[in-house]
């Protein structure tokens, strides 16, 4: 008896191009609307696809309300990271930031606002951006990446006023200290770097993998996730998912978490993790617990 | 009484011997005229009153007389006899008298008959001249009024027209001075005239009949001429065969093929017509042949007379049978079944021959119970194949059309009517039928014209041509395109099977000139092995691994490193991609699921399959993402990040040039290759 393989239509040159795409399909970033109602993702091919969040969430869903509401091609590569203002959605990939309107972004053939790229240094390749940060009370925006260093724009101005220098390698992940303000980073160095806004200097560094407690060498030194609660830091990726007493910098709690974890956040006193390799959007509403997933 | 006749007798005596004598004396002597009696003469001096009166008294005398003589006698006495004799005498005188007067009365009786007979006859002459004369007038009446009707011949012509008359007829017989005032001469005239017109028209017709002759006569010879030419032709066309064999234009063949035709069933004879047009048209590559026996083909339409005399013999033939040994319910269900499946006795075959010389043959057949038609296929090359052991299934006739267009595998009838049949005779499905038969696939019915719509089964599906013909141009090109992937991956196994990866030249660009990872082993797995494969998961739940695919492994090793693809061949390569999914075993287990550089790996062979199609028509697909992945795992390899716990060199030191390690939250490796600098970066 042979083991009954589903599908419904025969499959052309189309759907099965199509079908290996989403099998190789990542979600890079994701970002919520301000209205609450929508959640736009990024994925590895470049594209933007907004989903309605109101309609997958009420108790009429179908299969259809998980599809997006419209899907469009952002940028020419990943689209690592995306924020969200009260008007723009902020996306940004291979090198270069490009905003969006919430209110326009339903529509078909939605163009960017506009699309800035930071003084870079090399030219050979473009270095890409990694992260995002909102830094509201300037009303600017902090870009980390590829060139290693920490970008500041000016919203209005669209200028770029600070670069922070000091990673080695690639910065993966940013986050924002809001008393102080401090951002901080980490990167494939291996190292969290805090930086003071005003001075625009580097103020503490902890170096993740030196400590033995979190350190997983065969996973490598790279810190590839951020979340910062003024006082406290969790921090992973190569080393384990740890928890950080800022002010003395030492590592407080070893999260039993095994696979190398790519985004994190506070939530309520609650940690919500995802490692998510896959062209799903895992939605918890429960730690641990999975209720669905939002699918490309 | 005698004595009275005796006294009668007397004067006549008297009188007939008188008459003669007076008679011969009249004849003899005409001088003595007045001597002789003539009581006639008499007659017409006496008076007939008186004679009548005198009558009637000598009757009364005699009455009287006889009355006395009677007294007399009854008294008698003698002196009676004397008065008697007296009386007698006066009587016989009377008697006398009235004789006389009797005759006098003939006399005057016969006078009178006379002159009454005379005068009749006066008037009948008279009347008969009357009549003569009426008779006569009537008749000269008749005649006048013949004559008065008489119409002359001449009024019954139509003449022309006196305006007319006098405009054409010469002036030699119009005489228009005369004619003018003579009505009679005028017609003359006329009549003249038409009698010169008639002659003229006469002549007329005499050359035209003549004239008509002549081209009838040159008629008959010129169709002699023709009916000759028929044999003549035919001759030449027999000895024209030869010409046409050497110059490649097989008229006469052709007009063969078209007779043959004539008993095709519908469905082939569409097919037929379509292909040889679209042969003649578009593609001269394309040829088209009818098999079979054109005698059983044209016994399946015996009339219906010969074939009950047939099922009596027949039903005969079984009975005998039948005492023999009754057949068993298999076999007659057996015997349903084939009758059921029966095919018709002629096919179309049709040889496309493609670029290589190589030769696909296709042997179209007509199912006539189910209303399908199949197809048989069988790939020739120039030259002998060697097949490779993994390259079994690519050109074998069951599976080298399957799926030519998505998803028609050709192992379901598109007939949806024939499940009714199948149900009857205890037929499950047409798959296991498909070696015997040939494949039913769609393209073989759209291109027969049959089209067998879902949503409302028709009672009858008929042959159409136009259905043929929109679909012959691409189902050819199709079969074409199949044919030389095939070879093209036939060729190409038996390299794979040798572990070297066959890159042409113009693809060489696509990859660095030194590649270290080999390729040890390519093998054919069964679909159940792939699907039992644990790193294979997500392919087969994205449907792509079905059973009409052909499925391979190949594995890549450097140093302790083994990579393993299995590999996922979609018979409508090369526009399909080939799937590859991979599990590396160094320093552990990886597969896509646990690490994303192998996913990476993937993607770059899987979704990124349009930069390694190469040159059309794209059979280099294969074999250039072999190549690929060895190349992804040179870079993987040496890619690795040195884990600084453990000691010893690297395994694999970096030979590629990569301008960053890792880039991106998901740390890719550089798996992008770029030509003609030669380095590797992130896409």
């Amino acid at each position: 008896m042979e083991r009954a393989v589903p599908h419904a239509v025969p499959l052309g040159q189309m759907e099965v191009f199509q079908a290996l795409q989403r099998l190789h399909m990542t979600i890079f970033s994701q970002s919520v609307s301000p209205c609450g109602k929508f959640l736009a993702a990024g994925n590895n091919y470049g594209q933007i696809a907004v989903f309605s969040l109101s309609a997958a969430l009420s108790s009429e869903a179908k299969e259809e309300s998980k599809k997006p509401v419209v899907t469009f091609q952002a940028h020419d590569g990943p689209v690592y990271s995306m924020v969200s203002t009260d008007r723009h959605l902020l996306s940004a990939g291979d090198g270069e930031v490009k905003a969006w309107l919430w209110a326009e972004i339903l529509k078909k053939g939605c163009k960017e606002l506009w699309r800035r790229q930071p003084p870079y240094r090399t030219s050979l390749e473009v270095p890409e951006i990694n992260a995002l940060l909102l830094v509201p009370k300037e009303n600017s925006l902090i870009l980390a990446g590829g060139d290693c260093q920490l970008h500041t724009m000016d919203l209005e101005t669209g200028a770029f006023t600070r670069a922070l220098r000091g990673h080695t390698d690639y910065i993966h992940c940013l986050a924002l200290r809001e008393r102080s303000p401090e951002v901080l980073s980490g990167g494939e160095d291996g190292a969290v770097r805090l930086w003071d806004l005003r001075t625009a200097k580097e103020v503490q560094t902890i170096e993740v993998y030196k400590h033995e407690e979190c350190s997983r060498p065969h996973n490598g030194r790279w810190i590839g996730c951020l979340a910062t609660d003024s006082d406290w830091m969790v921090c992973g990726g190569g080393p384990a998912l740890t928890l950080w007493h800022l002010r003395s910098s030492t590592p407080t709690t070893v999260f039993p978490v095994r696979a190398p974890q790519k985004r994190v956040t506070f939530y309520q006193d609650l940690v919500l993790t995802a490692a998510g390799n896959s062209c799903r959007v895992d939605v918890f509403t429960n730690l641990g617990y999975r209720a669905f997933s939002l699918s490309f | 009484m005698s004595s009275e006749s005796s006294k009668k007798r007397k004067p006549k005596v008297i009188r007939s011997d008188g008459a003669p004598a007076e008679g011969k004396r009249n004849r003899s002597d005409t001088e003595q005229e007045g001597k002789y009696y003539s009581e006639e003469a008499e007659v017409d001096l006496r008076d007939p009153g008186r004679d009548y009166e005198l009558y009637k008294y000598t009757c009364q005398e005699l009455q009287r007389l006889m009355a006395e003589i009677q007294d007399l006698k009854s008294r008698g006495g003698k002196d009676v006899a004397v008065e008697i004799e007296d009386r007698r005498i006066q009587s016989c005188v009377h008697f006398m008298t009235l004789k006389k007067l009797n005759r006098l009365a003939h006399i005057r009786l016969k006078k009178g008959r006379d002159q009454t007979h005379e005068a009749k006859q006066k008037v009948d002459a008279y009347h008969l001249q009357l009549q003569n004369l009426l008779y006569e007038v009537m008749h000269l009446q008749k005649e006048i009024t013949k004559c008065l009707e008489f119409k002359s011949k001449h009024e019954e012509i139509d003449l022309v027209s006196l305006e007319e008359f006098y405009k054409e007829a010469p002036s030699d017989i119009s005489k228009a001075e005369v004619t003018m005032g003579d009505p009679h001469q005028q017609t003359l005239a006329r009549l003249d005239w038409e009698l010169e017109q008639r002659k003229r028209l006469a002549e007329k017709y005499r050359e035209c009949l003549s004239n008509k002759e002549k081209i009838l006569k040159e008629i008959e010879v010129k169709k002699e001429y023709l009916s000759s030419l028929q044999p003549r032709l035919n001759s030449i066309m027999q000895a024209s065969l030869p010409v046409q064999e050497y110059l490649f234009m097989p008229f006469d063949q052709a007009h063969k093929q078209y007779e043959t035709a004539r008993h095709l069933p519908p469905p082939l004879y569409v097919l037929f017509v379509q292909a040889t047009a679209y042969g003649q048209a578009c593609d001269k590559t394309l040829s088209v042949a009818i098999e079979g026996s054109v005698d059983e083909a044209k016994a399946l339409f015996k009339p219906p007379e010969d074939s009950q005399d047939d099922e009596s013999d027949s039903d005969a033939e079984e009975e005998q049978t039948t005492k023999r040994r009754r057949p068993t319910l298999g076999v007659q269900l057996d015997d349903k079944r084939k009758e059921m499946l029966k095919r018709h006795p002629l096919s179309v075959m049709l040889d496309l021959k493609c670029k290589d010389d190589s030769v696909l043959h296709l042997t179209f057949y007509y199912l006539m119970n189910l209303n399908i038609m199949t197809v048989k296929a069988k790939v020739t090359t120039a030259t002998e194949l060697i097949t490779p052991i993994s390259a079994g299934d690519l050109l074998s006739p069951d599976s080298v059309l399957s799926c030519l267009y998505p998803g028609d595998h050709g192992k379901k009838t598109p007939n949806p009517a024939n499940q009714y049949q199948f149900d009857k005779v205890g037929i499950l499905t047409l798959r296991d039928y498909v070696l015997d038969l040939g494949h039913p696939y769609l393209w073989v019915q759209k291109l027969g014209g049959l089209h067998f719509p879902k949503e409302q089964p028709q009672h009858t599906v008929i042959a159409d041509h136009s259905l043929s013909a929109s679909h012959m141009e691409t189902t050819m090109k199709l079969l074409k395109t199949r044919v030389q992937s095939r070879l093209a991956l036939h060729k190409q196994f038996a390299s794979l099977e040798h572990g070297i990866v066959p890159v042409t030249s113009d693809c060489q660009y696509l990859f660095p000139a030194k590649v270290v990872s080999r390729l040890v082993k390519w093998v054919t797995i069964a679909h159940e092995d792939y699907l039992e494969l644990h790193f294979t998961k997500d392919i087969v739940e994205a449907g792509l691994a079905e059973d009409t695919n052909l499925y391979y492994m190949a594995l890549v090793e450097r140093g302790t490193a083994k990579l393993q693809a299995a590999v996922v061949l979609n018979p409508g390569y090369s526009s399909i991609p080939p799937i590859f999914q991979l599990c590396l075993n160094w320093k552990g287990e990886k597969t896509n699921s646990n690490d994303d550089n192998i996913r990476a790996m993937e993607s770059e062979v899987n979704v990124c399959y349009k930069e390694l199609c190469g040159p059309r028509p794209s059979h280099q697909l294969l074999t250039n993402q072999l190549q690929r992945l060895c190349v992804l795992l040179d870079v993987y390899l040496e890619t690795d990040s040195h884990d600084d716990s453990v000691e010893g060199p690297k395994e694999f030191p970096q030979e590629k040039m990569c301008l960053r390690l890792f880039r991106g939250p998901s740390r890719m490796k550089p798996f992008k290759y770029n030509h003609p600098q030669g380095f590797f970066s992130h896409r």
